[in-house]
């Protein structure tokens, strides 16, 4: 396998460095299968090419393997110390833009309208690459669990940057609700939520700092659809 | 129904007119980015490719490219960032060329931010649509913004490129940051410390931004408030361990006090963050064979060798780093066959060649070859006195200490002397000499002997100030020429030199070349330590002068 530059991950043979080499070349495979797919779905007609919305699909699920993946690593490399966070100032009508690009064909094959709310000129110092992951992720969760429509709403608030995804679905479980979700959440293979989003999230949050503020990530229900609502809070 | 507000910042792109060169080993990866690149409206017989470091280098050198796409892992041979560097340091590519490297995950690399041979952008893998029209539309957008102020550097108008910077921050919020960090650091580079450390400082009450930091720590290090620098960069770097620039900041910090095992252990985590850097390599090879670690210097000097071999940014300090821990290590075979790698890598320079002469001769020396050293040394003493060729003081010093094991103590104190009086005031050539003259047993004549030498060279630098402070200013600024003259690398000489005829001119009148050789001096001062606040000072009374005129 190509592109197994690890000179940042330790030698020493442990099981960590040996899950961080796996997941490391597993998410070189999961990017050529999408590279391959995102090129098949180009080049055929969504009307006529009757495995359409099954490949756009297997091209979601690919795309969840590779965030899930890239949070892992990013995760173990918080850990070693050696993540390279990197704050800037970023647009994020930008950022909401090409995260919703990003999940367009998704989006149509299942009818779901999404709306932006966003100023066009705010812009906010954050890390894009681990914000872009935890927006990306909540907007799939939202994906999957709401009727037809999703907010994605950005706004500065006495200093503080609210990001907010709301979908017009049945809302959060009052189980998770009332969880601490700044710790790791119990792994509950049944319904498939490992809570690595939620913890990578929070980790994310808390990483972006001003002053002796700190970042939070808050869920509720309600909001401007009545679905569930996800909240990023930047300082 | 799914409706996406187009962004009003994001116009289409017209890339149809635009050469692209891909650089990837991976032949599936090159049939991706030419299909994206095509999906975004470039002409196909426009994309032209390369399957590694030396065909990308070649198609660089022979045609011009608007947009470079290149991956960081070519597989064996130049890695994406070599071949980055060697295409600017080369001039193959210009300012308006868009490189973005595609790596597959993120580098502390990208997070250096300013440094010189950056690319526009890093773009993760998987590589789509929607994330390269979003990121080439983020740096034209940047480079439009930058064109003017970017020129006004280029031809070193700082005061005009910090009022561009000025005129945009008042409307183009897009670019902000950007444009601040830009004005930061010019103030750094025109010697407005004072200036720089305010705005710095107001930025940060406001926000805590990790580049802020570090550039106020650098201020700080020019303004030899080396504590209060430290501090900052250790504060920075307990939150960002990862921020390259500031490691190499401490590095400077703890190097200029003196602290050697400090030094060491910041490289270490520098190098931990970033292996592939030949410079950074061969500095912790430096420091670790002064602290006595020569397990590390001989791993840390190896690994700037080979990174060197694939780059323009090779230096033949890695090589005669490397000799020396072999020498040191009883392995004088291994050590000759390093000279010998190293006089093939460099073949034109003929520095290099007297170096590792030098060092050849210590080899034999350590090893106990005597006959073998001497006849090196008697043959180096001949080529330093017919040749006439200026080694610098580092190969300078490495000839003296061979001269001096070998016992031609004559030649070695002559080199040792005229080498200090060209460079008064630097420190560690002061150490240097002491150690040589230390370890052949004359630590207490040594020591005079490099007492006296500086004195005379100060008296030489100072005595054309002098002159002019009794009025005589003709006899002054042929003093001044004459220390110029005897020590060329001396940034004080070189700015005495400036002063002496800048005030001569204002009494007198100016004239056309008192100008222009004041302004080649103080260049020739600026370039070997930017930012001198003197420096700023004389730049401005010579423009003034000059628009008089």
């Amino acid at each position: 396998m190509k592109g197994n530059k690890l000179d940042n991950i330790p030698s020493e043979p442990s099981m960590a460095s040996f899950l961080a080499f796996s997941v490391h070349d597993m998410k070189n495979s999961v990017s050529i299968l999408i590279d391959g797919l995102e090129k098949t779905l180009a080049s055929v007609d969504s009307v006529s090419f009757p495995a359409y919305d099954g490949l756009v699909q297997m091209n979601h699920e690919a795309k969840r393997i590779n965030n899930n993946l890239v949070q892992l690593l990013t995760l173990y490399k918080l850990g070693q110390q050696i993540y390279p966070f990197d704050p800037q100032s970023v647009s994020l009508n930008d950022l909401l833009q090409t995260i919703a690009a990003q999940n367009i064909e998704l989006l149509k094959s299942r009818g779901i309208k999404l709306e932006i709310h966003v100023e066009t000129d705010l812009y906010w110092h954050l890390d894009e690459d681990l914000v872009s992951g935890v927006v990306g992720n909540a907007l799939n969760n939202a994906i999957r669990y709401t009727q037809d429509c999703i907010y994605l709403i950005a706004k500065e608030n006495k200093g503080v940057l609210e990001l907010r995804l709301e979908d017009n679905g049945e809302g959060y479980p009052d189980s998770v609700l009332q969880e601490n979700i700044d710790n790791m959440r119990s792994v509950d293979f049944q319904n498939g939520n490992t809570g690595l989003g939620f913890y990578f999230s929070a980790i994310v949050a808390r990483l972006h700092k001003n002053h002796d503020r700190l970042g939070e990530i808050k869920l509720e229900n309600g909001g401007h659809l009545g679905g569930a609502c996800f909240m990023l809070h930047l300082p | 129904m799914v409706a996406i507000p187009q962004s009003s910042s994001m116009p289409e792109m017209d890339l149809s007119k635009k050469k692209i060169l891909i650089i990837e080993d991976f032949q599936e990866m090159r049939g991706v980015f030419r299909g994206i690149l095509r999906n975004c409206g470039a002409d196909i017989k426009n994309i032209l490719m390369a399957v590694n470091g030396d065909e990308a280098i070649a198609l660089l050198r022979s045609e011009h490219f608007d947009i470079v796409l290149c991956d960081f892992n070519l597989g064996a041979g130049k890695n994406g960032q070599q071949v980055l560097e060697e295409a600017k340091f080369r001039a193959y590519i210009g300012l308006a060329c868009v490189w973005i490297m595609v790596t597959a995950e993120k580098t502390s690399e990208a997070v250096t931010g300013a440094a010189e041979y950056q690319p526009d952008a890093y773009l993760l893998k998987p590589v789509t649509e929607a994330s390269l029209r979003s990121r080439l539309h983020k740096i034209w957008s940047k480079k439009e913004a930058f064109v003017e102020i970017y020129q006004a550097m280029k031809e070193k108008d700082y005061s005009k490129a910090m009022s561009l910077c000025d005129e945009r921050l008042a409307f183009d919020k897009a670019n902000a940051a950007e444009l601040l960090r830009t004005k930061c650091d010019l103030l750094f580079v025109n010697g407005e410390l004072d200036r720089a450390r305010q705005l710095l400082e107001s930025t940060l009450a406001e926000r805590d931004i990790p580049w802020a930091k570090v550039c106020l720590a650098k201020v700080l290090i020019k303004s030899n408030e080396l504590i209060t620098a430290k501090t900052l960069l250790e504060e920075t770097l307990a939150v960002n361990p990862y921020f390259l620039e500031a490691h190499d900041l401490l590095v400077e910090t703890l190097q200029a006090q003196g602290d050697v095992e400090g030094t060491g252990n910041a490289l270490e985590r520098a190098v931990k963050l970033s292996p592939n850097s030949v410079v950074r390599q061969k500095q912790l090879g430096d420091v670790a064979i002064k602290m006595g670690k020569l397990e590390t210097a001989e791993k840390a000097f190896r690994k700037s060798v080979s990174l060197g071999e694939n780059s323009v940014l090779k230096t033949a300090g890695s090589y005669i780093g490397l000799a020396k821990v072999c020498s040191e290590n009883k392995n004088p075979t291994e050590a000759l066959k390093v000279l010998g790698n190293l006089n093939i890598s460099f073949a034109d320079d003929d520095g290099v060649r007297l170096q590792a002469m030098a060092v050849e001769g210590m080899v034999h020396h350590q090893s106990g070859n005597v006959k073998k050293a001497q006849q090196i040394a008697t043959e180096l003493g001949q080529l330093v006195a017919q040749e006439g060729i200026n080694p610098d003081s580092e190969r300078s010093m490495e000839m003296a200490r061979l001269l001096m094991a070998t016992g031609k103590k004559e030649q070695a104190i002559a080199l040792i002397q005229s080498e200090i009086k060209r460079n008064p005031e630097n420190k560690a050539l002061h150490d240097n000499a002491t150690e040589i003259f230390t370890s052949v047993g004359m630590g207490e004549a040594g020591a005079e002997l490099i007492e006296t030498s500086r004195k005379e060279a100060m008296e030489i630098m100072n005595r054309g100030v002098l002159l002019m402070s009794k009025g005589k200013y003709e006899v002054a600024i042929d003093a001044m020429r004459d220390a110029r003259q005897a020590m060329p690398s001396n940034q004080r000489a070189l700015l005495n030199l400036a002063y002496v005829l800048i005030t001569y001119m204002q009494k007198n009148r100016p004239t056309e070349d008192l100008i222009s050789e004041s302004r080649e001096s103080l260049f020739a001062a600026n370039a070997l330590s930017p930012g001198e606040p003197r420096f700023t000072r004389l730049m401005g009374a010579l423009n003034e002068l000059a628009a008089s005129k």
